[in-house]
């Protein structure tokens, strides 16, 4: 199969978090990645969690429960869902803006411009609002009230 | 196969997590609001409650369901951020197969041990 060369990444690791001078889509883009990595991790520790230690039997399985009960694992946890609510109304925000929806009709180039992201931009400060409130829930959920 | 099916796919799997970890979340998690609904999980995490869990194949076959989509779209990922730096293309299938065959092996032991369950 013929091989389409893609385009050389002159930056390097650095690339991944900086390339230039940025709006705010791209530092979520950022962010949308570190929570996915972070995810990844505790998609890793869950699985070994629930199936090394689970199959071990009942001993294993309450000493395990002892330990993730322990109050430093509630911060872990409370970041983990802070992950997952990110990275899934982001990704929800992602799939719908670069499939081309809710972009309304186009306008003429006159001044005060409506580009695409000037359009974009007011859902995605909603995505936005929306994660800081639910994050907010869920510390007092998982700090305040469930220590 | 082609990166944009690909992408494509991580797309539809994105939207498949958001459904069954919903589901996973709410049966794990929110057993307040369940038992008024005379939903009865009476604490997930404990033994008796998992062994009940253990013997069911819904549960088994939800776990097996989620753990498809999820590996995919994490492993697709972290191979995409991988191949941001642009290596070669040998480096290239180097790193897609070592993320193929660490799916696989994550896979099959962690679809292996529900359904061990399912007879123990």
């Amino acid at each position: 199969m013929k091989r389409i060369q893609p385009r050389q990444n002159y930056l390097g690791a650095t690339g991944w978090l900086w390339a230039g001078n940025y709006k705010i889509e791209r530092y979520l883009y950022i962010l949308h990645r570190i929570t996915g990595l972070g995810i990844l991790l505790f998609l890793l520790l869950h699985l070994i969690m629930t199936t090394v230690f689970r199959i071990q039997g009942q001993d294993v399985w309450e000493a395990t429960m002892r330990i993730l009960h322990n109050p430093w694992f509630k911060i872990g946890e409370y970041l983990v869902a802070v992950a997952f609510v990110y990275h899934g109304l982001n990704g929800l925000r992602l799939i719908i803006q670069e499939l081309g929806f809710a972009l309304g009709r186009p306008t003429p180039p006159i001044y005060p411009y409506r580009d695409s992201l000037r359009k974009k931009r007011p859902w995605t400060m909603l995505i936005i609002a929306i994660i800081v409130i639910l994050a907010l829930v869920f510390f007092y959920d998982f700090i305040v009230g469930g220590w | 196969m082609r990166n944009t099916y690909l992408w494509f796919v991580q797309l539809v799997t994105g939207v498949l997590i958001a459904v069954l970890l919903s589901i996973h979340m709410v049966l794990m998690h929110l057993d307040a609001i369940l038992g008024f609904f005379g939903i009865n999980v009476n604490d997930p995490t404990s033994w008796h409650s998992m062994i009940q869990r253990s013997n069911q194949a819904i549960w088994a076959s939800l776990y097996i369901a989620l753990l498809v989509v999820v590996l995919y779209h994490a492993l697709n990922g972290l191979r995409n951020i991988i191949l941001e730096l642009t290596p070669s293309v040998r480096t290239e299938r180097i790193v897609t197969w070592a993320i193929i065959v660490f799916g696989i092996i994550v896979f099959v032991w962690s679809s292996y041990v529900p359904i061990a369950l399912l007879y123990a």
